[in-house]
C-alpha cells in the first residue's frame, strides 16, 4: 500500500484540508485494484496514513459490495439479475454460466480463472442483459457473444 | 421526436463529449456571463424562476433547495452531484456523464458560484467505468483550461472538484447516506432534522442534486428561466431524460418534453412493445418511483398509461411518479409475482440495516415471497405482506424502506389475483415468465 | 420558557432539546431503545414514536421541541406503529429469556408486555447468528439477541474512545463485532456496555448464570478504587430470598456492581475496577485480635493499645485514606492530639492498571485522600528514628521501614502476614459493613450503606477511636 501514497497525496489536492478520512473509500478501491484484494497490512497502512481507527475501516469494508479481503479468480463475472435484465434473459445467462463453469454464484473455478457473482442493477437496463467482467460491461449479451467472450478470457 | 431538447440538443459523434465540442455549441458561455455580470444570489434566483424540479426521484424544486443556503454566512458550503444512479431501471445520468459531461461541469461551477462552494464533489457509483472515465477526462480538460481551481477565468472565484467513486451500495444514492460515504464511514442515511442545507457534509451546509438536475443549470443560465419555462407544462417545466427498458422494442435514454403523450412515446418513439404483445403495466420511474413523495401505487396498468401524459402532476394524480425516470415496460404474460420477488430481493440486499423496520421488514417480505414462489405460500401471506409493507412506509430513516413497502403494496393491489393464484396452485399463473417470448 | 403540550397537558420544555427528553422529564414515558442521554442520537430503533398533531407520527428522540408543539404519546396510530416496530424487532430474536441473564431487567421484555403482547405474525424460520462470541475475558456477545441499537458501538466510539466495537455487514446480516486486532480487554470501561445493552446480548462472564436478577437487590455504595469516588450499586440476594441450608456467605456475596448514576461524579459510568469490587471486598478478612501474633480477646487488644497510646515518647499515626469521613473525624476528635499524623496511601496503582485518564480514572487509588488531607495535611510521612509508637490504620504501610524500636498498633481488615508482626493488631470493619461517606478528589461527598454483616470479633474504627483514647481498664 505504501507505494501508492504519492497517488493519494495527489488526490488530496482537490479535497478540503483536514478531511483525510474522505480518502478512505478511494484508497481502498485503489489498493484493491493494485493487489486484487485488501490485505491486513493494507488496513494497517491506512490506519497510519489516514489517522482513522481500524474499526472504522473494517466497518466500511464490509459495507460495500465491491470491496473484498481475499483474492478471487482472474476474471470476475458479475451477472445483473435485477428487474430489467431478468426481463431480457439474465436468468438464462446465469444458468448458462453456471452450467459452463460448473460453479454457483459466489464461487470460483478450481483453476482460479473465473469467479461468478450476481449483482443488482448495474445501470445497463437498456442494453440488457449485462455481464460485468472485471471493470468492463458487456452489454446486450447473447449466447453467441458469451461463447466468444469466454474464449478470450484465459 | 418527443418534444424540445435541453440536454440532448446536439448530435452525438465520437468526440461530441469533448470540451472543444461543448464550447462549439455554446458551452461555458453561461459561466463566463455569470462570473462577469451576476451576483451569486441572482444565479439562484434564476433557478428559482425556472421552476426546475429535482430529477433524482422526489421532484423537489431545485431553487428552493438552494435558497436553504446563505452563500455569505461565512461557513464552508459543499455541492455534491449525485451520480450514484442505482435505482433499478435507471440509466439516464450515465448518458449525461458519457455524452455531455461538460454540461454537468459547467452547471456545477455555476451552482458552486451561486452557493459559495469552494469544494464540490461528484459521487459516482462504483461500478460505472466508462462513464467515470469520460467524466474524469472532462474534469482534467476543464482543469487544464483553468475552469476549475484558483481564480477561475480571472474572476476571483475558486472551486475544486473531486470525483468520488462509490464501492457498491445502492443506498449511497440516498443524499445523506452518500455524505457518510464521502466522510469515510458506513454510508448510513441520516435522520432529518437537521436538513442537509443546515448540516451536511462535514457538518456544513450542503446541497445534493441529481446529475440531470444539475446538468440542466447551464442551459437555464444560457437561455434564461423564461425560455426554460416555455418548455414542458405549467407545473412541470422543462424536459426529462427517460431511460426505457424491459419489454420494449427500442430501449434507451430519451429526452422527453414534460407533458408529452405517454402512449405516443411508448408506441411511436420507443417502437412499441417487443413481440407485439399488449402492455400489462409500466413502472414509471425506477422501481422506487415513490422514494420520497407519495404513498401511492407505483405500477401503472395498461389502461392508465394510454391516457396519460408524462409530467409530474399527471403521474402523481394517477398514483405514481416520474421518479428517477427509469421506465420499465412490462408486456402481457409476465409473472408479476416473480417480478416482485426480484424487487424484494433487491431491497433486502440493499438495506443498510440501520433502522428496524427496513432491516427486518425487507428480509421478512423477501422470505415470504421466496416461499410463495417455491410453491409453499399460505393464504395469510398476502395479509402479512400488506402488514409489513404498511409498516415499512413512513417509519424508516430513509426512502429505501418506504420504497420496499410501496413495491409490495402496489403489486399486491394491482395484481392480487396473480398472487392468490400462485398461493392456491403453488405455481405461477404465467409459468413464472419474466421474458417476452 | 417555551411551553408545549403532551397529551393535552402543558409542559415546560426547560433546557431540553428533544421531545423525548421533555416527555421523560415530565413523567410521560416514551419507550426507546437506541436513545441514551449520554450518547449521540441515531434514531435507528424507531420505537420512540409519538404523534405530532397535524404532522403525523415520528420519532421523539430526534424531534426538536418548539413553542406550542402538541404531542400525543398514546394515540391509536402511535400504539399501532410502536407495536409493529416491536414485532419487527422480535422477528429474528430467539426469545430465549429462560436462559438469559437479562431476563427480568430486559427492556425488550418489558416493552413486549407493555406495548405488544401479541404472538408472532411470522411463520418464517428465524435467522441464526453467533451465540457466545467472546469479546474479552469479561464479556460475551450473543448476536442473536442483539437488536442492533448500536449503543455499545457508540459507547466505545464516543465515551471510552477505545474504538473496539463496530458493525459489520449490512441489512439483516449486520452484526456487532470487535476490531480484529484487539479485544474489549483494552477498554477499561468495557463493562458499561453490559448495562447499556437494552437486551441480553452483552453479558458479564463473572455474573453469567449466577442469579436471576429478581432475587437480587442493590445497595448504594461508593467505589473506593480511586479518588473519583464513583457511586455504585452493590447487588446481592434480597433478604426475603435468602438461601437457607447453604453456606451463609452466599446470601451476602456481592454478585455484581453497576453504576449509580450521578451527574456530579461519574455520570452513568464506572470503570472495570469498580465492577470488581465484589472480589476486592471478598478478600479473606481478619477477624481475630492479636498481640504479637498471639490470638487474644478484642477487649484485651484494645487495652494493650490504650497503654501504648498513653505511654511517654514520640507517637506517629499513619491515617488511612480509606477511612470514611466519620471515621476520620472520630480519629481527630479522640486521638489527634496524641499523635503526629500523616495521611497514608493505602493503595497504589497495581500492575497493568490504568493510572489515570480523561474520563474517570484517577492516579490516587484511594477513596478519601481529600477528606483525610483536609484534616491531617498532605505532608509526606516523616517518622523520626526515636519514635516509640506507630499507629498504622489500614493497608499500604511497609512495616520494614518503620523505626526499629517503635511499637506498632495496627488496625486492619484483611488477613495479611504483617498483622502478626504488629505488637497489637485490632480487626476493623470494611465499608460494606457500615454506613459512611467519602469525599471525592473534587470535594463531592457520597454516602455508602451496609449490605453485609460485620463479622464476630471485628470493630468499627469509628467506635474504636474513643475507646483507644480512654484510660486503660475502662469499659470497651
Ligand atoms: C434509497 C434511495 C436511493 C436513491 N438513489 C438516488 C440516486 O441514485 N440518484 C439520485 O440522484 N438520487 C437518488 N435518491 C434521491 C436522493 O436522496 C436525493 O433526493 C436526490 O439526489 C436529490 O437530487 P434532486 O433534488 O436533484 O433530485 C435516492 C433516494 C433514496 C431514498
Ligand atoms: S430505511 Fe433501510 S436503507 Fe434506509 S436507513 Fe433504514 S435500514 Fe437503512
Ligand atoms: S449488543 Fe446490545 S447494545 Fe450493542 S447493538 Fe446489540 S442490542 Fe445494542
Ligand atoms: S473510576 Fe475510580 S471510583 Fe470510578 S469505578 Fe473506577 S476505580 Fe472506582
Ligand atoms: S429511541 Fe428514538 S429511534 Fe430509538
Amino acid at each position: 500500500m505504501k507505494h501508492l501514497i504519492p497517488e493519494f497525496e495527489h488526490l488530496k489536492k482537490r479535497l478540503p484540508p483536514g478531511h483525510d478520512a474522505t480518502l478512505l473509500v478511494p484508497c481502498l478501491r485503489r489498493v484493491q485494484e493494485d493487489r486484487g484484494f485488501i490485505a491486513d497490512s493494507d488496513i494497517d497502512g491506512l490506519v497510519e496514513y489516514l489517522g482513522v481507527p481500524r474499526i472504522q475501516i473494517e466497518e466500511v469494508l464490509s459495507f460495500y459490495g465491491m470491496l473484498r479481503r481475499a483474492p478471487i479468480g482472474r476474471w470476475h463475472l458479475q451477472v445483473c439479475h435485477n428487474v430489467s435484465c431478468s426481463m431480457r434473459g439474465a436468468e438464462r445467462l446465469l444458468d448458462d454460466l453456471t452450467g459452463r463453469l460448473g460453479i454457483q454464484p459466489g464461487e470460483t473455478t478450481p483453476d482460479r480463472r473465473f469467479t461468478l457473482s450476481t449483482v443488482e442493477c448495474l445501470g445497463s437496463c437498456g442494453t440488457a442483459p449485462v455481464l460485468m467482467v472485471n471493470e468492463a460491461y458487456h452489454e446486450n449479451l447473447s449466447a453467441a457473444d458469451l461463447d466468444a467472450l469466454l474464449e478470450r478470457l484465459d | 421526436m418527443p418534444g424540445r431538447k435541453v440536454l440532448m440538443d446536439f448530435e452525438v459523434t465520437p468526440d461530441s463529449h469533448s470540451l472543444a465540442a461543448y464550447r462549439a455549441r455554446g458551452g461555458y458561455q453561461a459561466l463566463e456571463k455569470a462570473l462577469r455580470t451576476m451576483q451569486p444570489r441572482e444565479v439562484t434566483q434564476e433557478i428559482v424562476d425556472s421552476g426546475l424540479q429535482g430529477r433524482g426521484g422526489a421532484a423537489f424544486p431545485a431553487g428552493r433547495k438552494w435558497q436553504g443556503i446563505d452563500p455569505d454566512d461565512g461557513q464552508p458550503h459543499y455541492l455534491i452531484a449525485n451520480a450514484d444512479e442505482g435505482e433499478p431501471g435507471t440509466f439516464k445520468d450515465r448518458w449525461v456523464l458519457e455524452y455531455n459531461p461538460h454540461a454537468l461541469l459547467e452547471s456545477m461551477l455555476l451552482a458552486s458560484y451561486a452557493l459559495g462552494v469552494r469544494h464540490a464533489f461528484v459521487y459516482i457509483r462504483g461500478e460505472y467505468d466508462i462513464p467515470w472515465r469520460r467524466l474524469d477526462a472532462a474534469v482534467e480538460e476543464a482543469y487544464g483550461e483553468g475552469l476549475f481551481g484558483e481564480d477561475i477565468l480571472g474572476s476571483g472565484f475558486s472551486c475544486d472538484l473531486f470525483v468520488f467513486r462509490g464501492a457498491g451500495a445502492y443506498v449511497c444514492g440516498e443524499a445523506s447516506s452518500l455524505l457518510g460515504s464521502i466522510e469515510g464511514s458506513r454510508a448510513y442515511p441520516r435522520n432529518r432534522p437537521p436538513r442537509m442545507t443546515v448540516r451536511g457534509l462535514y457538518q456544513a451546509p450542503t446541497v445534493v442534486n441529481n446529475v440531470e438536475t444539475l446538468a440542466t443549470i447551464a442551459w437555464i443560465l444560457r437561455n434564461g428561466a423564461a425560455a426554460f419555462r416555455a418548455i414542458g407544462t405549467e407545473r412541470s417545466p422543462g424536459t426529462r431524460l427517460i431511460s426505457v427498458s424491459g419489454h420494449i422494442r427500442n430501449p434507451g435514454v430519451y429526452e422527453v418534453e414534460l407533458g408529452y403523450s405517454w402512449a405516443k412515446f411508448l408506441h411511436e418513439d420507443c417502437g412499441g412493445l417487443l413481440c407485439n404483445k399488449p402492455l400489462k403495466a409500466v413502472i414509471p420511474g425506477g422501481i422506487s418511483s415513490q422514494v420520497l413523495t407519495g404513498k401511492d401505487a407505483k405500477v401503472l396498468t395498461a389502461e392508465e398509461v394510454e391516457c396519460l401524459t408524462l409530467d409530474h402532476e399527471k403521474l402523481r394524480s394517477a398514483g405514481s411518479s416520474l421518479g428517477s425516470g427509469g421506465m420499465i415496460v412490462i408486456a402481457e404474460g409476465t409473472c408479476m409475482v416473480r417480478l416482485l420477488q426480484i424487487m424484494l430481493r433487491f431491497y433486502h440486499h440493499e438495506s443498510c440495516g440501520q433502522c428496524t423496520p427496513c432491516r427486518e421488514g425487507t428480509g421478512w417480505m423477501h422470505r415470504v415471497i421466496d416461499r410463495i414462489v417455491a410453491g409453499e405460500g399460505r393464504p395469510e401471506d398476502i395479509d402479512t405482506l400488506h402488514h409489513v409493507a404498511r409498516y415499512n412506509d413512513g417509519t424508516t430513516i430513509c426512502g429505501l424502506g418506504d420504497a420496499a413497502g410501496y413495491a409490495a403494496t402496489a403489486m399486491l393491489d394491482n395484481f392480487r389475483d396473480e398472487f392468490e393464484y400462485f398461493i392456491e396452485h403453488g405455481r405461477s399463473k404465467f409459468g413464472g415468465n419474466l421474458e417476452c417470448r | 420558557m417555551p411551553v408545549m403540550f403532551i397529551n393535552d397537558q402543558p409542559v415546560d420544555t426547560g433546557e431540553h432539546r428533544t421531545v423525548l427528553q421533555v416527555a421523560l422529564a415530565n413523567g410521560f414515558y416514551v419507550p426507546h431503545f437506541c436513545w441514551h442521554p449520554e450518547l449521540s442520537i441515531v434514531g435507528n430503533c424507531r420505537v420512540c414514536v409519538v404523534e405530532q398533531e397535524g404532522r403525523g407520527v415520528g420519532i421523539a428522540c430526534n424531534m426538536p421541541v418548539a413553542e406550542g408543539l402538541r404531542i400525543q404519546t398514546e394515540s391509536e396510530p402511535v400504539r399501532a406503529q410502536r407495536k409493529a416496530m416491536l414485532q419487527f424487532i422480535l422477528l429474528n430474536h430467539p426469545v430465549d429469556c429462560g436462559i438469559c441473564d437479562k431476563a427480568g431487567e430486559c427492556t425488550l421484555q418489558d416493552y413486549h408486555y407493555a406495548y405488544n403482547g401479541a404472538p408472532a405474525l411470522s411463520h418464517e424460520p428465524k435467522l441464526h447468528s453467533t451465540k457466545f462470541f467472546p469479546l474479552s475475558e469479561r464479556i460475551i456477545l450473543d448476536n442473536e439477541r442483539c437488536i442492533l441499537c448500536s449503543r455499545c458501538v457508540r459507547f466505545t466510539r464516543e465515551i471510552s474512545k477505545s474504538n473496539v466495537l463496530g458493525m459489520e455487514q449490512r441489512g439483516d446480516g449486520m452484526r456487532v463485532r470487535p476490531v480484529e486486532d484487539r479485544t474489549l480487554d483494552d477498554d477499561p470501561y468495557s463493562d458499561n456496555v453490559i448495562d447499556l445493552c437494552p437486551v441480553g446480548a452483552l453479558l458479564s462472564r463473572s455474573f453469567q448464570y449466577q442469579a436471576r436478577v429478581w432475587y437480587l437487590e442493590p445497595t448504594a455504595s461508593v467505589c473506593p478504587g480511586c479518588a473519583r469516588g464513583c457511586t455504585v450499586q452493590l447487588w446481592h440476594r434480597r433478604h426475603e430470598w435468602r438461601l437457607k441450608g447453604l453456606d451463609g456467605s452466599h446470601n451476602e456475596r456481592i454478585l455484581r456492581v453497576t453504576p449509580l448514576e450521578n451527574p456530579r461524579v461519574n455520570g452513568a459510568w464506572i470503570c472495570n475496577k469498580g465492577r470488581d469490587l465484589g472480589a476486592l471486598f471478598g478478600r479473606p478478612r481478619a477477624g481475630q485480635a492479636l498481640l504479637k501474633g498471639r490470638p487474644v480477646l478484642l477487649a484485651e487488644a484494645i487495652d494493650a493499645a490504650r497503654r501504648l497510646v498513653r505511654g511517654a515518647g514520640r507517637r506517629v499515626a499513619l491515617v488511612s485514606s480509606w477511612g470514611s469521613n466519620e471515621e476520620l473525624r472520630a480519629f481527630r476528635n479522640a486521638l489527634a492530639d496524641r499523635f503526629t499524623s500523616f495521611v497514608k496511601a493505602d493503595h497504589r496503582p497495581g500492575e497493568g492498571e490504568v493510572v489515570e485518564d480523561d474520563l474517570l480514572i484517577r492516579a490516587d487509588k484511594n477513596p478519601n485522600t481529600h477528606a483525610a488531607q483536609a484534616l491531617f495535611g498532605n505532608a509526606p510521612a516523616d517518622i523520626p528514628d526515636d519514635t516509640e509508637l506507630v499507629l498504622v490504620w489500614g493497608e499500604g504501610a511497609d512495616f520494614s521501614t518503620l523505626p526499629r524500636g517503635a511499637k506498632i498498633v495496627h488496625l486492619g481488615a484483611w488477613l495479611q502476614p504483617e498483622n502478626g508482626y504488629a505488637d497489637v493488631f485490632i480487626p476493623i470493619s470494611i465499608q460494606t459493613e457500615r454506613h459512611g461517606h467519602y469525599t471525592s478528589f473534587e470535594g463531592v461527598v457520597s454516602a455508602f450503606e451496609p449490605c453485609q454483616r460485620r463479622p464476630e470479633g471485628v470493630i468499627d474504627a469509628e467506635t474504636l477511636f474513643p475507646l483507644l483514647a480512654a484510660p486503660p481498664g475502662s469499659d470497651t
